[in-house]
């Protein structure tokens, strides 16, 4: 395996830097790790509801993308293909973690009383959302944050995650009604 | 009440839009993994980058057992210590990463370990006019 730390240059082009990595030139995946690192981690980030999980899978897609990357049959999309591995590692991360009984705050009495979320209390604004998402079923969840946060298309994100798009829709429906349920549940303390 | 509704979600993404900061570390761990395990050496750059003026970012990686700091020095930071502070990959660990923006020139590099130890790059060009008396490398940055 071609080992070429050193120095990269990060402002090639997606299909540029898989070509180079295929190629041998290890290294030029720094460029597309580090492109991508946040923009994929904050999707990690809201769908395990924790920053340390959400590192771990991110780095599991970003190892095992590497390790994928003959299949990667459109280089220029790159970013969109590793969404993919990602989705599917969040999916394994969440299970896992909800094994544990660590990501998953199915208290309700805790988020009621969670103060109402003011723009001058980000923190706890903060802390009432994620514990909000964290009670959403995690195909709910998933499905919200691909289209309201990521902004995919309905056919992109059957793509990524294999469900139809009539089935996507209505996961987007409940996730949000659920949502408002629960902000309004909350109001009512 | 479904004005208030629409409301709530509105506010919970813009909320979850924001930027999430993702420790660059993960860089270093990824390349790791890559690697089969951190390997005690230093390696150089790549292949000259296409010809550009504007400035672009470097990432410079560096290998460096059993370091409690490194920072990468060069003519691009008047090769001082406190300004270019490399990142452990890991608590403890020998992968350090810095990325560095560099306009179209020749620089000389060098990593200081530990404050006392400098360590140029085996793989990249020695630096043959240092007058600093210490290891050092180049680095080429293609312009028009």
């Amino acid at each position: 395996m071609a080992q070429s730390l050193g120095i990269h240059h990060v402002g090639a082009s997606d299909g540029e830097l898989v070509r180079r990595v295929r190629a041998g030139d290890t290294g030029a995946y720094t460029a597309l790790v580090a492109r991508y690192r946040d923009r994929l981690g904050r999707y990690a980030v809201h769908m395990l509801g924790d920053r340390e999980d959400a590192e771990e899978a991110l780095q599991d897609a970003f190892v095992r993308g590497y390790r994928s990357l003959a299949r990667c049959d459109d280089p220029e999309r790159f970013g969109a293909w590793l969404y993919g591995i990602l989705v599917n590692r969040c999916r394994t991360a969440g299970a896992r973690a909800a094994r544990r009984g660590r990501l998953f705050v199915r208290d309700d009495a805790a988020l009621t009383r969670a103060p109402l979320p003011s723009p001058a209390e980000r923190a706890e604004w903060d802390d009432t959302v994620r514990r909000a998402l964290a009670r959403l079923a995690p195909e709910y969840r998933e499905a919200f944050l691909l289209k309201h946060i990521e902004d995919l298309e309905y056919d992109e994100m059957a793509r990524l995650t294999g469900a139809g798009i009539s089935a996507l829709k209505m996961r987007v429906k409940r996730a949000r009604e659920q949502l408002q349920l629960i902000f309004r549940e909350a109001e009512r303390v | 009440m479904f004005e208030h509704s629409e409301n709530v979600i509105e506010r919970i993404v813009a909320h979850l839009r924001r930027p999430v900061q993702i420790d660059p570390a993960v860089d270093s761990r990824v390349m790791e993994e890559i690697a089969g395990g951190p390997t005690p050496r230093v390696s150089g750059p790549h292949e000259a980058p296409p010809a550009e003026t504007a400035t672009r970012a470097f990432q410079f990686v560096v290998v460096a057992p059993r370091a409690a700091r490194v920072a990468l020095v060069g003519d691009f930071n008047d090769w001082d210590a406190a300004r270019t502070p490399m990142r452990p990959s890991q608590r403890g660990g020998p992968v350090w990463t810095a990325v560095v923006p560099l306009s179209p020139g020749r620089y000389r590099y060098a990593f200081l370990v530990d404050g006392s130890r400098w360590l140029a790059d085996p793989a990249a060009p020695a630096a043959r006019d240092d007058e600093f008396g210490t290891p050092s490398s180049v680095v080429t940055v293609g312009g028009s």
